[in-house]
């Protein structure tokens, strides 16, 4: 028996891009309210995307001249030399400290936090289950407009007194609530906490209007083991964001008190800092970092995810083939949330915090590699036996397992306590995260870009040039991170603005210019995507509504879908991976196809 | 293409394997090491680098061989269509984590040698951190911290070889950490907590402090120096310091005030 | 449900456009935007805005969680606490303010019950009385911060006249209050008071009074002296102990720096606790005045639902805070 796949006909596509009201006599109240403070989900959805790729850029940018002073310390910066005038052109090494602070906040707060779930899960969600927006139209944009607060607080800090924020991402008091210990704990570090808690305003109104939409808007049909990858991932993300993130906020608040108010929540009694007594005491600095990790470890997992799930959709709709081994991967990411959730600890095995706890941390730890690799041998069985269709979005998606791999292999090296005595805040963790959030996130990203940019634009980026993109910054961020693995074999510590005037790592600056060179080149071939990517949102070839053959809700609706995202009743009758059904005409299956063997429309 | 995208994949694991391979001979690797918890700090290492090499180069290979056998463009044969395999899952779940669990126990002695068995004695020398140097306060003739006759040092720490070394670690202001690369040591100094740290040195020489922990803008300067020496040249040393002290000016005050 | 697949608008609806994004969360039949309107799977037996309202007070919880769970660590990390006297916190007063709040959960359960029941006009009386309750708690809390200033307990030490201990700072803080000149001002006028103006209280603390002064005064000028007669002074000035009836008791305008053991943390975190749990509270009024405005029949039901959740929420915070500040 065959079947056809219905392909809606897409001749309304040009409609559909520009939602027009014709009836309209005040032309800039419609164009703020559709574009501007829009309350549709793929508006707020671009919304998102563009705003995030722009701090992407800055984030890339700061870290270009993080790179530069690792790499050749005291010289005269490049650009950025005119801002150092008065120092003769060199970064002073505060300016170094506020730089790696703010390049780590920009890139995980600004960039990809809010480009998973905000433009990806806002764009996706409704169209994936079959709603027509949002439980929340409202609250949604509201979620998007609290990220620009949150951007003009970190950047406006660079201005002020004292300069930006500057003790690391991770703001350790004392350093950070004692004005006297460093310029950027004055201002800006009031203003890196401000901009903390608009983001998190932003985070939990998106997550649990997520949830109520995932719970209640699917489509008839679309049970939740029905669900794709990325809704999945994105419900569970949801439920990290919300459980974890109260917690970071009420340690900001507490910080904040800390240092407009004078209490004493982190500074212990008698702390003198630069000569100067601190007023207040009693408080535990440990317990900001148990406060803070107890966020930021399920943060980690909300960065990546997302990108896991949107990776096993990429994979499965190039290999053709059903998604190895569905409810596990559903299941390894419940565990991977829970587990997330009593591993804080591992960040602080050598804080001075009591050992034995260290012990504990450290078997939940391991533990938690287990639901990872769970995912990781299930995304080779669905390559196993596949047809692979090598298109950009399935090199990046192939890339994200092969990095993954990679970054949660030195993780391990971390979770064993002994070791991470020696290499705790050295290079091995930054080249570990570096290979989990950029290798593998931000890569899943661009795959993720390329595959549904049909669907957002109505037309399809370049695939030559994409290729390019995806082997040019392949071959660059492993230049970048990989060394990065044998310096902290040497020890080579992390937020150092010279290290080199150290016996130990004196003859470690050749190596330092190598990564700076790969890392100038891994930004600068970002600008190939970024001409392909505006170039095609105007002149690339039009899309029909399912450009890669794929099965899932998305793909039934016109390119891009107008207001209300379906122009016809979606009803689900299968999994979201039925590619190369046996005895099928086409090699994949909508799940709004009409079941073969009549009758199973139970609903 | 798919022949080409292949074998990009495949270089990561030849090349990642490679690179940890080459980087000993350029001497891009763990740092001589001169303690006796270094030993079994570095062997595990080792040993995870094999185990995660082995993984590492086992998946990547998988990787580049599905990529290269299942190319559509190469191969004939129609796409499998199955959803999983019970079997499958139930071995790689179980293998893991039988793995990561003896990982895991394999830790907890080293650990509990590090940093949870202290050993009986009284400290030889308090280390104290403050932006952006190290203090340190040696016990004067009389053997005990906290008395008149201490002998205050900065940035120059001098052990003995071959003998147990407790050192008491606090700082005044924020949080440093106290990190010996060649002894595998590290240790953050937190406000308010007097933390021990011990170790034993088994070879002779003269090496870097490191500050480990972000401490404001100078924390990439604050260096010192350890010198491990026979039990005789320590002594020798110390007498020297001590008489240098007493001729010149009174112990500076602020270590007084070193918290608690 | 009507199974059918076909094509409906096929684009030609979409333009034209009608933005009637509501958030009403309680129509489940969504928007329509063009003539189609969406069905759904039911996943929970709940609406929308329930649904979210109960997302919304789990994360509420784990933001409690954490300042409660802070508290504990700071509280059992510190070596002293003080006693509920010692920071000047009543028992009972805290006891009828957690009667005022219970009490006002059951008034807005009733307010919903008589606006399910279509009596508009009696839901709207159970709501103006759960706003009275809610304001009366607020009062309250304001009263005993006020008590709290005028002991100079603040959640911040710099400006605050609390000390943890007797030593320098602390006498030199007595020594200052002494030396204000409104203070001399007063104290002469003290002195010169004939005694049987005087209850016997005040004549007992006029003596520790000029005892305190002559050891503050008596001391030169050297710091160091001042650590060690603090000591002696901490006891004069507390009269009974610590603070708990005083000589700033005794003379209100006095304001002696006070010596509470741990005080200054304490303060912060009930500052911190009270304070956030009052925030609630101040948003939960607002709320009940927005609602006051409407008609508060079947139709509201569901947002005084939304509401009553939100408001039994905020009581049980304070359940929770209730024994643990002033009872243990
Ligand atoms: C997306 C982000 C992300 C992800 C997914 C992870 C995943 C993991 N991380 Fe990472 N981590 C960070 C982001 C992330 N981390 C960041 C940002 C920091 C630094 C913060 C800072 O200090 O600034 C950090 C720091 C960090 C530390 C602290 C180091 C230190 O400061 O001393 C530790 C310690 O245990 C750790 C461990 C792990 C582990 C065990 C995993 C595991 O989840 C990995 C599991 C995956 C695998 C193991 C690979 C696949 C599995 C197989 C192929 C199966 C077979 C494997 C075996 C049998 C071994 N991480
Ligand atoms: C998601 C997180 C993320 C990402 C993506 C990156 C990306 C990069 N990071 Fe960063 N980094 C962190 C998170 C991240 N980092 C964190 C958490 C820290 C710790 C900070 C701390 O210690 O507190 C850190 C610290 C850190 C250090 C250590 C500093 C130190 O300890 O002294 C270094 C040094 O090399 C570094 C380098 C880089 C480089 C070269 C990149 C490159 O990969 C950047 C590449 C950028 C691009 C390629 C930009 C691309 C631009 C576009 C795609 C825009 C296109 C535009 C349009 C279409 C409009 N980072
Ligand atoms: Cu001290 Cu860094
Ligand atoms: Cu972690």
């Amino acid at each position: 028996m065959s079947i056809a796949s219905p392909q809606r006909p897409h001749s309304h596509i040009l409609e559909a891009t520009h939602v027009r009201h014709s009836k309209s006599s005040r032309p800039v109240l419609e164009f703020l309210s559709h574009y501007v403070f829009s309350k549709d989900h793929k508006v707020i959805g671009l919304q998102f995307l563009f705003s995030t790729l722009l701090w992407f850029l800055i984030g890339g940018l700061l870290a270009l001249a993080v790179r530069w002073q690792v790499a050749w310390p005291w010289s005269d910066v490049p650009v950025l030399g005119k801002l150092f005038e008065q120092q003769g052109g060199q970064m002073a090494p505060e300016f170094y400290t506020m730089l790696f602070t703010m390049h780590a906040t920009v890139m995980i707060f600004l960039v990809i936090i809010p480009i998973l779930a905000g433009a990806f899960g806002n764009f996706l969600i409704p169209l994936m289950i079959g709603a027509d927006d949002m439980a929340f139209p409202t609250l949604n944009m509201l979620s998007y407009w609290f990220m620009w607060p949150a951007f003009i607080a970190f950047g406006s800090s660079f201005f002020v007194e004292g300069g930006a924020a500057s003790s690391g991402w991770t703001s350790y008091p004392t350093l950070s609530t004692n004005v006297a210990a460093s310029p950027g704990s004055g201002m800006g570090q009031t203003l890196w906490l401000l901009g903390l808690t608009f983001v998190g305003v932003s985070s939990m109104l998106g997550s649990v209007n997520y949830m109520t939409t995932i719970i209640l808007m699917r489509a008839p049909g679309m049970t939740m083991f029905r669900l794709p990858m990325t809704i999945w991932a994105m419900f569970i993300t949801a439920i990290l964001q919300a459980f974890a993130l109260p917690v970071l906020t009420a340690a900001g608040f507490m910080q904040l008190a800390d240092r407009l108010i004078g209490t004493g929540f982190f500074s212990p009694e008698g702390n003198i800092v630069n000569n100067t007594l601190t007023s207040t005491g009693g408080g535990q600095p440990l317990l900001w970092q148990h406060l803070f990790w107890f966020y930021s470890h399920p943060a980690v997992y909300i960065m990546t995810l997302p990108a896991m799930g949107m990776v096993s959709d990429i994979l499965t709709c190039f290999s053709r083939k059903p998604l190895f081994g569905y409810r596990p991967m559903v299941y390894s990411m419940a565990g991977i949330s829970g587990l997330g959730f009593i591993v804080w600890g591992h960040h602080m095995f050598i804080s001075g915090m009591n050992p034995a706890l260290g012990t504990t941390f450290m078997v939940s730890t391991m533990l938690i590699a287990l639901p990872s690799a769970v995912k990781t041998f299930n995304w080779l069985g669905t390559m196993w036996g596949g047809k692979l269709q090598f298109t950009t979005p399935m090199l990046f998606a192939i890339s994200f397992v092969s990095m993954f791999i990679i970054g949660g292999l030195s993780g391990i090296f971390m979770a064993a306590t002994p070791v991470d005595i020696f290499i705790h805040d050295t290079y091995f963790i930054v080249a570990h995260f570096h290979y989990v959030l950029f290798a593998s996130t931000a890569m899943c990203v661009w795959g993720a870009i390329y595959f549904w940019f049909p669907k957002m634009f109505g037309r399809t980026m370049n695939e030559f040039w994409g290729k390019v993109h995806f082997f040019l910054t392949f071959i660059f961020l492993n230049g970048t991170f990989f060394t990065m693995h044998i310096l902290g074999a040497v020890g080579f510590p992390r937020r150092l603005a010279d290290a080199y005037h150290y016996e130990t790592f004196h003859h470690l600056q050749p190596l330092n210019a190598f990564m700076t060179w790969c890392a100038i080149g891994m930004v600068a071939c970002q600008i190939i995507f970024a001409i392909n990517f505006f170039w095609s949102i105007f002149f690339g070839p039009v899309a029909g509504r399912n450009p890669w053959n794929a099965n899932g809700l998305e793909w039934t609706t016109p390119s891009p879908p107008g207001h209300g995202n379906f122009d016809f009743q979606p009803i689900v009758h299968r999994g979201p991976y039925e590619y190369s059904v046996p005895g099928c005409e086409k090699d994949f299956l909508m799940q709004t196809d009409p079941p073969r063997v009549l009758p199973a429309v139970t609903h | 293409m798919g022949r080409f995208w292949s074998l990009i994949f495949l270089a990561v694991p030849v090349l990642g394997v490679g690179t940890f391979a080459v980087a000993p001979f350029f001497n891009i690797w763990l740092p001589a090491d001169v303690s006796e918890h270094g030993r079994s700090v570095d062997s595990l290492f080792m040993f995870i680098l094999w185990l995660t090499g082995a993984v590492f180069v086992i998946t990547e290979l998988l990787l580049f061989w599905f990529m290269w056998k299942y190319d559509s463009t190469k191969s004939k044969t129609p796409a499998k269509y199955v959803h999983g395999n019970h079997a499958l899952e139930v071995v790689w779940t179980i293998l893991p984590a039988a793995t990561l669990l003896f990982l895991a126990i394999y830790q907890m002695n080293t650990w509990a040698d590090i940093k949870m068995r202290r050993p009986v004695m009284a400290p030889t020398v308090e280390v104290v951190g403050r932006q952006f140097e190290w203090r340190l306060r040696y016990p004067g003739r009389d053997g005990s911290l906290g008395t008149p006759d201490d002998l205050f040092l900065v940035n120059d720490l001098h052990v003995p070889v071959d003998e147990d070394i407790l050192i008491q670690l606090k700082t005044m202001d924020v949080l440093h950490s106290f990190f010996l690369p060649n002894l595998r040591i590290k240790q953050d100094a937190v406000p308010g907590m007097k933390i021990p740290v011990w170790f034993k040195a088994l070879e002779t020489g003269e090496f870097d402090i490191v500050c480990a922990e972000l401490c404001g803008w100078g924390h990439y300067k604050m260096k010192g120096r350890i010198t491990i020496e026979s039990r005789a040249d320590f002594d020798a040393w110390l007498e020297k310091k001590y008489a240098l002290q007493e001729q010149t000016a009174p112990p500076p005050e602020e270590t007084d005030t070193a918290g608690l | 449900m009507n199974a059918s697949t076909t094509l409906t608008g096929s684009g030609h609806g979409i333009s034209s456009h009608d933005d009637s994004h509501g958030d009403n969360g309680n129509d489940p039949s969504g928007h329509s935007s063009h003539g189609l309107v969406l069905q759904y799977q039911p996943g929970l037996p709940l609406s929308r805005g329930k649904l979210i309202i109960w997302l919304f007070l789990s994360t509420e919880i784990m933001f409690f969680a954490a300042l409660l769970g802070s508290y504990v660590v700071l509280r059992f990390g510190a070596l002293v606490w003080p006693k509920p006297h010692h920071v000047h916190l009543s028992e009972p007063i805290g006891a009828f303010n957690t009667f005022v709040l219970i009490c006002s959960s059951v008034t807005i359960v009733l307010s919903l019950e008589a606006a399910k029941g279509n009596r508009a006009s009696r839901a709207k009386l159970w709501m103006l009385a759960t706003l009275l309750l809610g304001s009366l708690f607020l009062g309250v809390k304001g009263y005993e911060y006020s008590a709290k200033f005028s002991h100079g307990i603040y959640p911040w030490s710099p400006r605050s006249r609390v000390f943890e201990k007797p030593d320098l700072y602390y006498g030199s803080a007595v020594r200052a209050r002494l030396g204000e000149p409104e203070i001399i001002e007063r104290l002469k006028k003290l002195d010169e008071t004939p005694e049987n103006q005087l209850t016997t209280e005040q004549l007992r603390a006029r003596t520790s009074l000029s005892q305190v002064r002559k050891i503050v005064l008596n001391t030169d000028q050297q710091p160091f002296d001042l650590a060690v007669v603090a000591d002696q002074i901490m006891p004069l000035a507390t009269e009974t102990g610590h603070g708990e009836s005083g000589l700033n008791d005794t003379f209100t305008w006095l304001q002696l720096p006070a010596v509470i053991p741990g005080g200054t943390m304490w303060a912060s975190t009930y500052f911190l606790l009270t304070g956030f749990h009052a925030v609630h509270v101040v948003v939960g009024l607002i709320v009940f005045v927005i609602l006051l405005t409407m008609t508060l029949g079947p139709k509201r039901a569901g947002t005084i639902e939304a509401a009553g959740l939100y408001w039994h929420f905020v009581d049980l915070v304070w359940i929770f805070l209730f024994p643990l500040l002033y009872l243990f």
